[in-house]
């Protein structure tokens, strides 16, 4: 059996184990490689924008080509936000802030008072007054003051300095930025293990169940409202509204009415039912010889849904609703809403399109061999969304707490300044050096008012230099 | 439709696009030839053309009852208006009316081609029929106006900065060519003779040099604010432009968990106001680094505008998603 002490690493491979892991910590806290980290999120984000994502192989086939199809199955590019390299580029670059946070942010945002050599801070100048040092430090102290200035007093070998902070605690705003991040993808996570979401269509007169709660929808009625509207460009049918009637039954076992529209979500049980979509479900009526056909569709099909023809290996989808067929042209009319409605049916052969065609609705269409199909009515459907996230209100503290954030570390410019007063033939001399934590030239137009106006306040000014 | 109020709207964007034409043109000419009078026409013009919007948005939202926002034309309306309002803001505070040339430009293009979209007075679509309409989408083109006159800084700073090394690298190139053959460094010696003692260096010294010795375009060049403050502005004006896309970001999430069920859906749009708030996180965190300040983070800034281009015309003019409401 291994004791503590076999286990134990020579002081050398500690050593080596330490200097590897300072090394891993530099690079993760190093800007460069941040925002490295932060140009793979980008175009990979980019990526996903321009693919189209979760589509099936045969449409990207279409749009990029076999090649490229291959491509973006094999890199997972069509699923990029839930990709392993899209997760672990987030993971690295919480890595990346929290190391910079501790070993960057701290440090060097929340410096600890020390002397300086003034000459060698860009924002220098110096200025020469009447009086003795002591005299001159305590009003050089209340000069600062008076202008909203924290001063801090400390002695280093011997010599006193004066330090003069404005917004100091905004130093620490990058610092909250950074943990709003880690609250959001906390949060995030929350929905990942505990939350879930879905979708599903009902048609009137029908029930839904959500199945992870149990819950069930009846949808009693769908109405919508379409407006033809003049434009300039002609007559536009603009949708209005469009809601859904229904009796809903949560865990209690009590049915309630409930009114779903857009932007209008019902909370059953902790889960929130959305109005998203809605459509014309087509009742489709199939006969071969006068006789119906087995294996013809039992309920409406909805658009996009298809039934193979029993004994061949064709197949019909009802691929379009048409509300008004226009009857002088014989196609499809502008207006959706259904005066004189047709669908439009598309017939394959195994995974070939062989045509398409708009059927008025009631008009059999002789499929050949004796088949003829018939659309008979169309029933509206309501189609919801569905979804329970535990992790919401820790989002929305991340996003306060990051907007917070940004907020203290862009409108607040915590600067310091580094004054000496010493005694110089004739007189004496005030010091005085400035830093920020944005650079210098963000503060070269007040730290030259700071210094003129310390001229000008200054009993006996005898200014040179700066 | 009120006939008064139809005339009212249309008088009104004439009046916006008119000024903007002419304020941009003023402002243009004031930059290349810095007469005062070309100043004093194009500020108050762009202050007329920006109240002109506003005032056209306004009224169109008065004669239809509908926010005017809820389509292409409206925003890029309101996008022109706000990047006027943004460089006023700027022009008045810290004296930069320099860069109105270019703003008002591309605010008269984008109100123009705004107009391309203007199919009338259309209700919303239901997706659109909140109140979070009106908080999130004046934030977002709130966000994007800002980037655009950040760009348009970043563009004269990278102008500027590549003038610089022309000239730093034509003197260096006739120093070689001296008959003595000696080397001197050209930077070094401008520096140290420009710097005043414990302020800033003089940042261009090369451009200094060459209009000192009475070159017309370096002259005219040294004229613009120094590259400091130009990144200076760029930093601030970005610092207006990325919490507001913050902010425009999280009232979208929190409409889209209202409307469509949750607060993220890897829509385009989402996606893409995302890829531009990296890119413009990526400008702040570079701008904190010496080394990267500058003619680096000018391009990414430049970088950062054209994102915000694609997140707001491309993804709604060529890719469908659920932000697709092209008219």
């Amino acid at each position: 059996m291994a004791t503590r002490s076999d286990l134990a690493l020579t002081p050398r491979a500690a050593s080596a184990l330490r200097e590897s892991w300072d090394d891993l910590v530099r690079l993760f806290a190093n800007v460069g490689f941040g925002v490295s980290l932060l140009a793979v999120w980008a175009t990979l984000t980019l990526i996903g924008v321009i693919i189209d994502q979760g589509k099936d192989a045969a449409t990207y086939a279409a749009a990029y080509g076999p090649p490229g199809a291959r491509l973006i199955e094999r890199l997972d590019l069509g699923n990029i936000y839930h990709s392993a390299a899209y997760v672990g580029v987030l993971g690295l670059i919480l890595c990346s802030m929290t190391a910079a946070t501790f070993t960057r942010v701290i440090p060097r945002r929340i410096p600890r008072l020390g002397p300086v050599k003034i000459d060698a801070i860009p924002l220098h100048a110096s200025v020469r007054v009447a009086g003795t040092p002591e005299e001159v430090r305590a009003r050089v102290a209340e000069f600062f003051a008076a202008r909203g200035w924290q001063i801090r007093k400390r002695e280093f070998g011997g010599e006193e300095w004066t330090f003069a902070d404005k917004n100091n605690w905004a130093r620490r705003g990058v610092l909250v930025a950074h943990v709003g991040f880690v609250i959001i993808a906390a949060g995030t996570t929350l929905y990942w293990a505990k939350g879930y979401s879905g979708q599903f269509a009902v048609l009137s007169g029908q029930t839904a169940t959500i199945p992870q709660t149990g819950a069930t929808i009846a949808l009693q009625r769908f109405s919508y409202r379409i407006d033809p509207i003049q434009t300039k460009a002609g007559v536009v049918y603009q949708p209005i509204d469009y809601v859904s009637d229904a009796r809903v039954t949560g865990k209690d076992g009590v049915a309630r009415d409930a009114v779903i529209r857009v932007n209008h979500p019902y909370d059953v049980d902790g889960t929130l039912v959305y109005q998203s979509t809605y459509g014309f479900a087509i009742d489709l009526r199939l006969t071969k010889d006068g006789r119906p056909v087995p294996g013809a569709p039992d309920q409406p099909l909805k658009e996009g849904e298809g039934f193979p023809i029993d004994g061949t290996s064709r197949s019909v989808q009802y691929t379009r609703f048409v509300g008004t067929i226009d009857r002088t042209t014989g196609g499809a009319g502008s207006d959706p809403r259904p005066n004189d409605p047709g669908v439009v049916l598309t017939a394959y052969d195994g995974d070939h399109s062989i045509g398409s065609v708009l059927v008025p609705l009631g008009r059999p269409l002789d499929l050949g061999a004796g088949y003829v199909l018939t659309p008979a009515r169309y029933i509206l459907y309501s189609g919801f969304q569905y979804g329970y996230d535990p992790g919401i209100p820790i989002v929305g503290l991340g996003a306060f707490v990051l907007l917070a954030g940004l907020c203290i570390s862009l409108y607040f410019l915590p600067a310091r300044l580094f004054v000496t007063v010493r005694a110089v033939e004739g007189g004496t001399e005030v010091g005085l050096a400035a830093t920020t934590v944005k650079g210098y030239d963000v503060f070269e137009d007040r730290f030259r008012d700071i210094v003129d106006a310390l001229r000008r306040t200054a009993p006996q000014p005898a200014a040179e230099g700066a | 439709m009120d006939p008064t109020r139809q005339w009212l709207d249309q008088t009104l964007l004439e009046i916006g696009i008119a000024s903007y034409v002419v304020a941009a043109l003023a402002l243009l000419a004031y930059s290349l030839f810095r007469l005062r009078v070309l100043r004093t026409v194009g500020m108050p013009l762009a202050i007329l053309g920006c109240a002109a919007q506003f005032g056209e948005l306004g009224a169109r939202w008065w004669m239809t009852g509908v926010w005017p926002l809820t389509n292409l034309y409206g925003s890029l309306s309101l996008f022109s208006a706000f990047a006027v309002l943004v460089f006023l803001i700027f022009a008045f505070k810290y004296d930069l009316a320099l860069i109105g040339g270019p703003v008002l430009a591309i605010a008269a293009i984008a109100l123009g081609y705004a107009t391309t979209w203007n199919e009338g007075y259309m209700p919303a679509v239901p997706a659109l029929q909140s109140y979070w309409i009106k908080i999130h989408v004046p934030i977002v083109i709130g966000a994007y106006a800002s980037f655009m006159v950040a760009f348009c800084v970043s563009l004269i700073y990278l102008l500027k900065s590549a003038v610089e090394s022309h000239y730093r690298n034509r003197s260096l190139r006739g120093v070689a060519a001296a008959p003595g053959g000696e080397r001197i460094d050209v930077r070094l010696a401008a520096y140290s003779s420009a710097q005043p003692a414990g302020m800033l260096r003089a940042d261009t010294p090369a451009i200094d040099d060459a209009a000192a010795h009475g070159d017309g375009f370096a002259v005219w060049i040294a004229g613009l604010p120094s590259l400091a403050r130009l990144d200076v502005m760029q930093y601030r004006i970005i610092a207006i432009g990325l919490p507001l896309l913050s902010l425009g970001i999280i009232t979208g999430a929190m409409w889209a968990n209202e409307a469509w069920g949750h607060y993220w859906q890897w829509d385009p749009k989402e996606t893409a106001a995302l890829l531009s708030w990296i890119v413009y996180a990526a400008f702040m965190h570079l701008h904190t680094r010496p080394g990267w300040r500058g003619t680096r983070t000018a391009w990414v800034s430049v970088l950062g505008f054209a994102s915000i281009v694609f997140c707001y015309l491309g993804v709604n003019i060529w890719i469908s998603g659920l932000h697709s409401y092209k008219m």
